[in-house]
C-alpha cells in the first residue's frame, strides 16, 4: 500500500494559556511513500517525526493537509478504520493477557467477512509469533519477558492482522545496544518477508541509515531531506542534515572562497570550481581527510584513538567550529607522535554551506 | 546505628499510644471473649457479686433469638443488594466521567458531595422525601391526597403512591428506601477510587486497542475492567465490611426504633442488635453477637480476597 | 502476507460520516447520563434547602412546591432553639478540636518511633497493631462502655475523647509517609546535634503536612458525625454531640408530629460546616479518603 502525505500540517495550541503562541509540530509535509518500502523518519526530539507517525495512524488529527492510503483519502478516518499496525515505543502490551492473548486480540475484533474461527486465530497468532521467533513464550505474561521479547510480541501483535501499513514508534529505544543491533536486522528481515509498507520513527541516525530504504530527515516540524540513506549522507542538502548524519559527526570549519579556492584560516585547502568569492561554512566528513605530510590543512594533534580497522585522529584547529577535529583513517597509516598533523582533503567529502541560510553550495 | 543507644526513647514516644491501646483495644478483645463465654452475663449483676457459668450459652441464645435472626437477615439483604448496585453504578459514572473533558471537575465534585455529609442528617432528608406528609394517615385514600415528593414524582409516570416508610408500610418498600439511600451514600467513595484507577491506566492501551479496531464494549470488558480489577476488589471488600456494619442510615431514616411506626425494630441490623443488648445490660449477648459479626466479616473478607486474587490481574 | 481488506471497497466518506455521528451520539448520551445522575445526587440537598425555608402549611401541600412561595428563615432560629444546637455545636467543636490535637500528637510520636527508631520487637508490635484493624469497632465498644463507666467518666468530655485517640490506621498512614523521607536527613541532623523532637518538628512534620491535614480533617469530620458512642456514654442532653440532637428533637412529644421544615433547617445547619470544609479542603479530603476508605 502506497502512503501519500499532502501538505500535512499539525499545530498544537500553546500549553501556556496566556500566550497565543502555537507549536507547529509538522509543517507542510508532502511525500509519497512507495509500496512495500521501509521508511525511517529521522530527527532530533521535537522535530515532529512522532506526530507525523501518529497522524498516519489516525490517533492524531492533522490540522491541515491530507493523507492517502493508495488512492483513498483517509484523513477523516479514525484510527480503528484505517487497518494499520502500530508498535508503540513502550510496546503497550496488555499486562493482564498472555502473549498469545495479546497477539490474538486484534483478530478477535475482525467483523463480517473477515471474522475468523477460533482455530484460525490460534494459527495466525502462532504464525506471527514464529515470524518474530517468540513461539516458545506464548503462555507468558508480558511482565515475565525481557525488553527485547516484549518488543517482538508488540511487532507480532501489529503484524497478525496483516496491516496495510506498519508503523513503529522508536522501536529500539528501550533495548540495550546489543539487542538493538539484533532487533533492527530482525525488523528489516520481517519487513522484507511480509512486504508491508513500514514507517518507523527514530532519533538514532545510525539505526535509520542501516535498515531504511528511504530516510526522511526532519527538524522542527519541517522536512529537510528525503532520499536513500547513502544518497542523503553523501549529498546533504544543508548543514543540519550534514551534522545529523554520520558518526563521528562531520567536522565544521569557518572558511571562505576566493578565486575558486577554499581557504580555511590562511591556507587554500581545496579547489572549488564555480563558487563565487564569499564566506562559507565548511563541513568535512571524518573519512574525507588524507594523511599527507605536504597537505595544506594543518591541525594541532591531540591524540589518536585506535578503533581496530581504523584509527581516529583527534586534533584541534583554530577555525574549527567544533572543539575537536576528528578524522578517520585506515589503520595502515601510521600517525607519528608530533605537535601537528597535516591533511589533504577528498573533495567529495567536503561540503560548503552558506553561513546565513546554511544551505548547501554546490561545486 | 545512632539510635540504638536510646532504645528507651522509642518506648517513650510509643507509650501514650500503647497505654491507650492496652485499655481501649487489647482489653476489650480479651474482655469480649470472656463476657461472651460467661453464660447469661450481665455487667450489673457481676458488680453485685453474681457468678456465671462458663460456656457457649450466649452464642446459642443469640443464634436462637428471633430478633437476632431478623437483624442478620436485614443486614445480609442490604449487603447483597447495595454492594453490587453501588459498585456497578459507580463504575458507570466513573467511566463516563473519565471520558469527558468539559464539566469533568464540576461533576466530580458534585458526585463526591454525599461523602461529606452526616449520614443521620441526610437520612432524615431522605425520610422527608419518602414521607407521607402530615399526620392524617387513616386509610388508603388519604395517602394519595398528601403523598410526598417521591410519590408525586412517580405519579408522573402513572405509578400509584406507595407507603414507603410510614406506619403500615411494606417491608420491601422500607428496604427499597434503604437501598436507595445506602447506594447514594456509598457512591462517592467508589467513584473516587474508580476514577483514580481509570486515570492511572496508561492511555497507550486505549490507543493500541483503537488501532486494532476494538469495539468500545470490548475495550471496556477486556482492557478497562481487568486493569481496574484491583480497585474494584478493594471497593467491594470495603463495601461488604461497611455493609455488615450498617446502622446509622437506618437510624437516619427510621429513627432509633429501627422501623416504621407500629413495627419497630423490623429493620434492625447486627450492629443495632449489639447496641440494644448493650443498652439493656446484656453484655454477654452483645459480646457473642459482636464476635459472630467479626467472624462473618472475617469470612466474607477472606472469600472476597480469594475471589479477587483469582480475578484481579496484578 | 497480503492485505485482505481493501480500502477501495469501503465507502470512506460513509465510514467517516458514521464515525462522526456515533461519536456525537455517544457524547450526548454520556452527558445526559452524567447530568441526570448529578441531579439525582444533588436533589436531596436541594430538597433539604427548600424545605428548610417553607412554612409548615406550604410544606404539607398535597402537591409539593419546588420553589418556596415564601421564605421563612425563622425556621433556622427555631431549629437552633428547639434542639439546643448552640450547646451541641460547642460540645462538638470542643471534642473535635481536643481529640484531633491529642490524636495528632500521639500519632506523630508513634509513627516517628516506628519509622525512624530501632528497637526490639518493632516489627512484631507493628504487625500486632495492624491486626487490630480487622476487628470491627463495635466489638471494642461493649467493653469500652463498661470501662468508661468503671472510670466514672459517664457524661464527661473525657469519655467522648479518650477512647478514640489512637488510630492504628493513622499511625500506619503517617509511618508510610515518614519512611519516604530519606534516613540520611535524620543522620545528618543527629551529627549536627539536633534533638529528635526538634528534627521531628523542623523536618518531618513539614514534609508530612499533607497527610497530617488529611488526618485532621477526617478526625474532625468523625467527631461531627459521631452518633452511637455519644448516645451511649452521654445521656445528659447537655453533653451530647450535634448529631444526637438531630433525630428526635423536632418531634412533638404529645402529638408525635414532626415540624419538618424546622427539622430540615437543623439538618442544613449541621451539614453546612461540612460543605464549607469540603469546598476549601477538597484536595486533602479526597486524598485522605482514597487511602482510608473509612467514613469519619
Amino acid at each position: 500500500m502506497k502512503v501519500e502525505l499532502r501538505n500535512l500540517t499539525k499545530i498544537f495550541p500553546s500549553r501556556n494559556k496566556k500566550s497565543n503562541d502555537v507549536v507547529v509540530a509538522v509543517n507542510d509535509f508532502t511525500f509519497t511513500i512507495p509500496d512495500g518500502k521501509l521508511i525511517g523518519l529521522l530527527g532530533p526530539s521535537g522535530c515532529g517525526k512522532s506526530t507525523t507517525l501518529y497522524m498516519i495512524s489516525g490517533l492524531q488529527k492533522p490540522t491541515g493537509g491530507q493523507i492517502f492510503f493508495g488512492d483513498d483519502d483517509v484523513t477523516e478516518l479514525s484510527a480503528e478504520n484505517r487497518g494499520i499496525g502500530l508498535v508503540f515505543q513502550n510496546y503497550a502490551l496488555y499486562p493482564h493477557m498472555t502473549v498469545r492473548q495479546n497477539i490474538m486480540f486484534p483478530l478477535q475484533n475482525l467483523k463480517g467477512v473477515d471474522k475468523l474461527t477460533k482455530q484460525e486465530m490460534l494459527d495466525r497468532a502462532e504464525n506471527a509469533a514464529k515470524l518474530v521467533q517468540i513461539d516458545e513464550l506464548m503462555d507468558r505474561k508480558p511482565s515475565e519477558l525481557s525488553g527485547g521479547q516484549q518488543q517482538r510480541v508488540a511487532i507480532a501483535r501489529a503484524l497478525v492482522k496483516m496491516p496495510k501499513v506498519l508503523l513503529l514508534d522508536e522501536p529500539l529505544s528501550n533495548l540495550d545496544a546489543r539487542l538493538r543491533l539484533q532487533t533492527r536486522e530482525e525488523i528489516r528481515r520481517i519487513q522484507k518477508e511480509t512486504g508491508i509498507t513500514t514507517i518507523f520513527v527514530t532519533h538514532d541516525q545510525e539505526e535509520a541509515m542501516s535498515i531504511s530504504d528511504i530516510i526522511v530527515v526532519m527538524k522542527l516540524g519541517v522536512v529537510q531531506q528525503i532520499g536513500a540513506p547513502q544518497e542523503v549522507y553523501d549529498s546533504p542538502i544543508n548543514l543540519f542534515v550534514a551534522k545529523f548524519l554520520g558518526t563521528p559527526p562531520i567536522n565544521v570549519f569557518k572558511g571562505r572562497v576566493e578565486g575558486e579556492k577554499l581557504y580555511i584560516g590562511g591556507t587554500a585547502v581545496l579547489d572549488t570550481p564555480g563558487v563565487k568569492d564569499r564566506a562559507v561554512t565548511v563541513g568535512i566528513r571524518p573519512e574525507g581527510f588524507i594523511l599527507d605530510a605536504n597537505g595544506p590543512l594543518e591541525c594541532n594533534l591531540s591524540g589518536v584513538e585506535v578503533m581496530g580497522r581504523d584509527v581516529s585522529v583527534v586534533s584541534t584547529h583554530g577555525e574549527s567550529l567544533n572543539p575537536t577535529v576528528r578524522s578517520i583513517i585506515n589503520s595502515d597509516n601510521k600517525v607519528e607522535a608530533a605537535a601537528t598533523v597535516r591533511y589533504s582533503l577528498k573533495s567529495n567529502k567536503v561540503f560548503l554551506f552558506d553561513t546565513e541560510t546554511e544551505e548547501r553550495i554546490l561545486f | 546505628m545512632v539510635e540504638s543507644k536510646h532504645k528507651w526513647k522509642a518506648w517513650l514516644y510509643l507509650s501514650p499510644a500503647i497505654v491507650l491501646l492496652l485499655i481501649f483495644t487489647v482489653w476489650p478483645i480479651i474482655n469480649t471473649l470472656r463476657m461472651a463465654m460467661l453464660e447469661g452475663y450481665n455487667g450489673t449483676a457481676e458488680l453485685g457479686g453474681a457468678a456465671f457459668n462458663f460456656g457457649i450459652g450466649n452464642f446459642v441464645k443469640v443464634v436462637q433469638y428471633a430478633k437476632f435472626l431478623t437483624c442478620l437477615k436485614n443486614t445480609l439483604l442490604l449487603c447483597v443488594l447495595t454492594v453490587p448496585l453501588s459498585t456497578v453504578i459507580a463504575l458507570l459514572i466513573a467511566v463516563c466521567l473519565n471520558s469527558i473533558k468539559p464539566l469533568q471537575r464540576l461533576l466530580q465534585t458534585i458526585f463526591f458531595l454525599p461523602y461529606v455529609t452526616n449520614s443521620i442528617a441526610i437520612g432524615m432528608v431522605f425520610a422527608t422525601m419518602f414521607n407521607i406528609i402530615g399526620n392524617n394517615i387513616g386509610g388508603e385514600n388519604q395517602l394519595i391526597t398528601t403523598a410526598g415528593v417521591i410519590n408525586n414524582f412517580i405519579g408522573l409516570f402513572g405509578v400509584d403512591p406507595i407507603n414507603w416508610i410510614n406506619a403500615g408500610s411494606a417491608y420491601w418498600a422500607n428496604i427499597t428506601v434503604l437501598v436507595i439511600y445506602i447506594v447514594w451514600d456509598a457512591l462517592p467513595f467508589k467513584i473516587l477510587i474508580f476514577l483514580g484507577g481509570l486515570q492511572s491506566i496508561n492511555k497507550q492501551y486505549y490507543d493500541a486497542a483503537k488501532i486494532d479496531s476494538t469495539p468500545k464494549i470490548r475495550v471496556f470488558t477486556r482492557i478497562t475492567l481487568p486493569l481496574l480489577s484491583p480497585m474494584v476488589a478493594y471497593a467491594v471488600i470495603t463495601a461488604f465490611i461497611g455493609g455488615f456494619k450498617e446502622y446509622s442510615s437506618i437510624v437516619g431514616i427510621f429513627g432509633e426504633k429501627m422501623g416504621p411506626a407500629g413495627d419497630q425494630f423490623r429493620l434492625n441490623t447486627m450492629v443495632g442488635f449489639i447496641y440494644d443488648s448493650l443498652a439493656s445490660n446484656q453484655q454477654g449477648l452483645a459480646s457473642a453477637a459482636a464476635l459472630i459479626l467479626f467472624c462473618i466479616i472475617f469470612a466474607v473478607t477472606m472469600v472476597n480476597l480469594y475471589v479477587s486474587k483469582k480475578n484481579t490481574h496484578y | 502476507m497480503t492485505n485482505n481488506v481493501s480500502m477501495a471497497e469501503k465507502d470512506i466518506q460513509k465510514v467517516s460520516a458514521q464515525q462522526r455521528v456515533l461519536k456525537i451520539l455517544s457524547q450526548v448520551l454520556v452527558y445526559a447520563f452524567l447530568l441526570t445522575a448529578a441531579l439525582t445526587v444533588l436533589f436531596p440537598f436541594y430538597w433539604m434547602l427548600i424545605s428548610s425555608v417553607k412554612s409548615l402549611a406550604e410544606y404539607e401541600l398535597a402537591v409539593p412546591t419546588f420553589f418556596p412561595r415564601k421564605f421563612q428563615f425563622f425556621n433556622y432560629v427555631e431549629a437552633f432553639n428547639t434542639a439546643n444546637l448552640g450547646r451541641l455545636f460547642l460540645n462538638t467543636l470542643f471534642v473535635g478540636v481536643v481529640s484531633t490535637v491529642l490524636s495528632l500528637i500521639i500519632t506523630v510520636l508513634s509513627a516517628f518511633a516506628f519509622a525512624r527508631l530501632e528497637f526490639k520487637g518493632k516489627n512484631a508490635l507493628f504487625a500486632a497493631l495492624l491486626a487490630t484493624m480487622m476487628i470491627p469497632g463495635e466489638l471494642f465498644t461493649i467493653t469500652n462502655y463498661l470501662t468508661v463507666d468503671a472510670f466514672g467518666w459517664m457524661n464527661t468530655f473525657t469519655a467522648l475523647i479518650v477512647p478514640f485517640l489512637v488510630s492504628v490506621f493513622y499511625i500506619y498512614l503517617l509511618k508510610q509517609n515518614f519512611m519516604q523521607i530519606p534516613n540520611e536527613l535524620y543522620l545528618a541532623a543527629k551529627v549536627d546535634g539536633t534533638t529528635d523532637l526538634k528534627y521531628l518538628w523542623k523536618v518531618m512534620i513539614p514534609l508530612a503536612l499533607p497527610t497530617l491535614i488529611s488526618i485532621t480533617i477526617l478526625k474532625m469530620m468523625g467527631a461531627w458525625n459521631s452518633y452511637i458512642w455519644p448516645r451511649l456514654v452521654a445521656n445528659d442532653p447537655d453533653m451530647q454531640l450535634i448529631t444526637n440532637g438531630l433525630r428526635n428533637a423536632f418531634t412533638d412529644v404529645n402529638s408525635g408530629k414532626t415540624n419538618i421544615p424546622v427539622q430540615m433547617a437543623a439538618v442544613a445547619i449541621v451539614s453546612f460546616p461540612l460543605f464549607l470544609v469540603f469546598i476549601f479542603l477538597r484536595k486533602y479530603i479526597m486524598k485522605g479518603v482514597s487511602r482510608s476508605g473509612i467514613k469519619g
